[in-house]
């Protein structure tokens, strides 16, 4: 019962202290920008709770989990083709590091003119610019197989695709899955700003058009679905890598432990 | 040539076949990699002459890259990188003092940590464009609008690396500093600042990162000035050499960034490891 | 029948060979040099020597012997500058079938992310060997190992003794013709050795594999090898081949007691401390 109790103590404690404090201050000196928390949640509610979840919400989540998934198949791919052969990492190296350190929302006027402002041009740039981590983590984990394993997996005959599938791979899954966790967040921000552009649906779209007809509440609202849908992810990236990377875990939490 | 005594020839041999092969690769990657632009740009010239691209949208780097030194001559154009790596700069060290501030206060703290934990697990994911209908509202055009959506980017990349750093704190040696009479500040100083610090490096090299990206994107949404808005401006324009060029510009300055940043993390950790006897791998 | 301690050392200073009905490995001529920046490194000279079937053979060296060298170059993993390896008539060039490897890191030889069973399954399941087929090699070897009860836990769950004999486990499973093994107990304590020396010694006796057992502890050498193989330092040649007649039926404490452990563990110690002050045999043939 006690643990209960910490346990929701410590959850819930600062973020009802920060939402009083707000409450407080809204009370106190009402502000046109900054609308009482309980206004938010009512319009939060009434906002997205309608056609807007299927016209705005709805497309922009999918649009989001097409983009990243094919960034992340590409990446693994690609990032393992180039992993296992030096000439091929050589090759690709400077122009692989220039678009990851290019930024990549500046791909977007150029997409615009040769897309259009439509669904592929959204999940392509979603696409381009989650793919980079992904690669280059698959690229370095697979490279730095260990070379134990490599011998091993040499002498009991184990090559090529099933070398991959059972040795590479996994050893390389904890640098991947890091590289999907950067991922992740990037094709969030895509999405969102892919869809302020010249677009008349989507998360995006709505907050901004929320802004610009200075309906305030509304625009917190969005705030809000945007957090909850980056916590959202956050959540089940977790859960996701911790079963991929159990064995992973168990070793680390032994190697710390002695 | 036989193995020089006191090392096993395994070692002897390993160590030699790594340092050969790495000097004797060193010239074919260089070309290797020189090559591989070479292919880009080849396919980029191939996909705008043969249509595969509608021409008038994509020009060939045949005219983009001769546009791009011109650029480089036009003082707007410096003028908008000064801008750029301005608000780049200043959310960078906003984000830097709190970040580092907070990280260690809380990461000493193990109720703070506990009590503030769900806060940032909620807080950090929210993706920073979240705030920009927020920032043109309370700020326009103004730098500040730029600065919202950098500090709060870069801020969670250096704190949760600052927590990371701190909670690594060997316990044993704090310990030994209390007993010794070390004061709070000395303790921080002497013990927790060396262990965090290679954490706040990578913090720090992440977060220069993203603190460009969204530099970039306030300037593309918001329009505040810099490298951004003058891309926005060739497109709407017409100008489509000039913009492809700025975009190798900004690419360039996220290569230089990146670079810095590598520098920066390898000479403080040189230093650092040095001084804790480690050796380097 | 005990030897007689003052009966002379069955010893060649070279390696013996055998008749080719008899001999399953061949080792002719091997040489290998490492091409280096600082010039080439010749690690192993000359080295031959015959493996029969159903033989425990040592092969002892001063640090720096090449001995790992010469066993990659065995299993197929590093090519030889020149001369050959034959198995079973057929000249080694990459890791044959017939020849299983324990390594002596079995920390990262064993792969973290997969189960003990999965692990010692591994090899089989890449040669599409078919599933019951499969689960029956690898509880018969689990068994033969001792590790019956583990086949869920992970390597990394399971002590050091432990991880080896699954690594054991996964060669025997591979039902090779020879097994060879790289100081495969060095990083295990004292203990564990003794156990998984003379678990090797019942594997080979109940499997009828041949193997060759890489090792710098002399007494490991001669207390497992029925024959002992001494390698001279660097560039590397054979110095002596002994054969070690103690009884087949060895014990820890009883055989380490006889009296002809204590002669044979000398006359090993001899020639590793000559071979690690720079004896060359082929100097003293030339003479």
């Amino acid at each position: 019962m006690r643990k209960a109790l910490s346990w929701l103590g410590f959850t819930f404690g600062l973020p009802v202290i920060l939402i009083f404090l707000w409450w407080l201050a809204t009370t106190i000196s009402p502000s046109f920008f900054f609308p009482p928390p309980g206004e938010i949640l009512v319009t939060f509610f009434e906002t997205w709770f309608g056609p807007r979840l299927w016209l705005d919400v709805l497309p922009s989540i999918l649009r989001f989990g097409i983009g990243v998934i094919i960034a992340m198949v590409l990446g693994v791919v690609i990032g393992v083709i180039v992993g296992l052969n030096r000439d091929l990492r050589a090759l690709t190296e400077p122009t692989f590091e220039f678009f990851r350190a290019l930024p990549a929302p500046v791909l977007i006027p150029p997409l615009l003119l040769l897309i259009g402002p439509n669904d592929a041009m959204k999940i392509f740039i979603i696409v381009l610019a989650a793919i980079w981590p992904v690669l280059l983590n698959t690229v370095e984990g697979v490279r730095a197989a260990d070379s134990v394993q490599n011998e091993t997996s040499r002498s009991y005959g184990i090559h090529g695709f099933s070398r991959v599938r059972y040795q590479v791979l996994p050893g390389a899954a904890p640098q991947i899955m890091a590289g999907i966790r950067q991922c992740l967040p990037i094709g969030l921000i895509l999405m969102v700003i892919s869809e302020m552009f010249n677009t008349t649906a989507g998360l995006g779209f709505a907050i901004i058009q929320f802004q610009r007809t200075f309906a305030i509440p509304e625009m917190w609202s969005g705030i809000l679905v945007l957090g909850l849908l980056g916590y959202g992810v956050a959540v089940v990236f977790r859960f996701f890598e911790r079963r991929v990377l159990r064995w992973y875990h168990g070793l680390k939490d032994l190697e710390n432990a002695s | 040539m036989t193995a020089p005594t006191g090392q096993t020839l395994t070692t002897t041999v390993a160590v030699a076949r790594a340092r050969s092969r790495r000097r004797s690769y060193r010239p074919r990657r260089a070309i290797l990699g020189a090559t591989g632009i070479l292919i880009f740009l080849l396919l980029w010239e191939g996909a705008s002459r043969f249509g595969l691209a509608d021409p008038r949208y994509l020009p060939p780097p045949t005219e983009v890259i001769p546009r791009l030194f011109q650029v480089l001559a036009i003082g707007d154009f410096w003028v908008a990188v000064g801008q750029t790596i301005g608000a780049w700069a200043l959310g960078l060290a906003i984000a830097l003092i709190l970040a580092v501030i907070l990280g260690v206060v809380i990461g000493l703290s193990p109720f703070l940590r506990r009590f503030t934990n769900s806060t940032v697990e909620f807080l950090r994911p929210v993706p920073s464009v979240a705030l920009i209908p927020l920032a043109v509202l309370l700020f326009g055009l103004r730098i500040e609008a730029s600065l919202l959506l950098i500090v709060y980017a870069a801020f969670w990349q250096i704190f949760i690396q600052v927590l990371y750093g701190v909670a690594d704190v060997d316990t044993v040696a704090m310990a030994t500093g209390r007993s010794y009479g070390f004061s709070k500040w000395q303790r921080i100083r002497d013990i927790v600042f060396p262990t965090a610090l290679p954490y706040l490096m990578t913090g720090l090299r992440l977060a220069a990162a993203v603190a460009l990206i969204l530099a970039i994107t306030a300037q593309l949404i918001i329009g505040t000035p810099g490298l951004g808005a003058e891309i926005l401006k060739a497109q709407n324009g017409g100008q489509y050499a000039t913009m492809y060029a700025l975009m190798l510009a900004t690419g360039f300055l996220g290569i230089l960034i990146n670079m810095g940043a590598r520098i920066l993390e390898r000479a403080t950790l040189s230093w650092h490891q040095s001084v804790r006897g480690e050796a380097t791998a | 029948m005990l030897p007689d301690a003052s009966a002379p050392l069955n010893t060649v200073s070279h390696g013996r060979t055998l008749p080719e009905g008899e001999t399953l490995l061949s080792v002719r001529g091997l040489q290998k040099i490492y091409e280096t920046d600082g010039g080439p490194i010749e690690a192993v000279r000359d080295l031959t020597f015959d493996l029969g079937k159903n033989e425990l053979t040592c092969l002892v060296g001063p640090s720096g012997s090449g001995k790992t060298t010469l066993l990659k170059c065995i299993a197929g993993l590093l090519t030889p500058t020149s001369g050959e390896v034959i198995l079973d008539g057929k000249t080694v060039t990459a890791p044959p079938k017939k020849m299983a490897v324990v390594f002596q890191e079995y920390g990262r030889s064993l792969f973290p992310w997969l189960r003990v069973a999965e692990n010692v399954e591994l090899p089989l399941k890449n040669q599409g060997v078919p599933k019951d087929k499969r689960a029956t090699l690898v509880a018969e070897a689990l068994d033969n190992v001792g590790l019956a009860h583990v086949p869920q836990s992970y390597p990394w769950q399971l002590s050091g003794g432990m991880q080896q004999r699954v690594a054991i486990a996964r060669a025997i499973a591979y039902q090779p013709e020879v097994l060879l093994m790289d100081e495969p107990f060095a990083a295990v304590d004292a203990q564990t050795r003794a156990d998984l020396e003379d678990l090797v010694r019942k594997v080979r006796a109940e499997l009828g594999i041949s193997v060759l057992f890489v090792t710098h502890d002399i007494d490991e050498s001669v207390y497992l090898g029925n024959r002992v193989i001494m390698l001279s330092s660097s560039p590397t040649v054979v110095q002596e081949d002994l054969i070690v007649d103690l009884p087949d039926e060895r014990d820890q404490l009883e055989t380490r007691s006889l009296p002809r452990f204590t002669e044979l563990r000398h006359h090993v110690y001899e020639q590793i401390q000559r071979a690690k002050k720079g004896f060359r045999p082929d100097d003293a043939l030339a003479q």
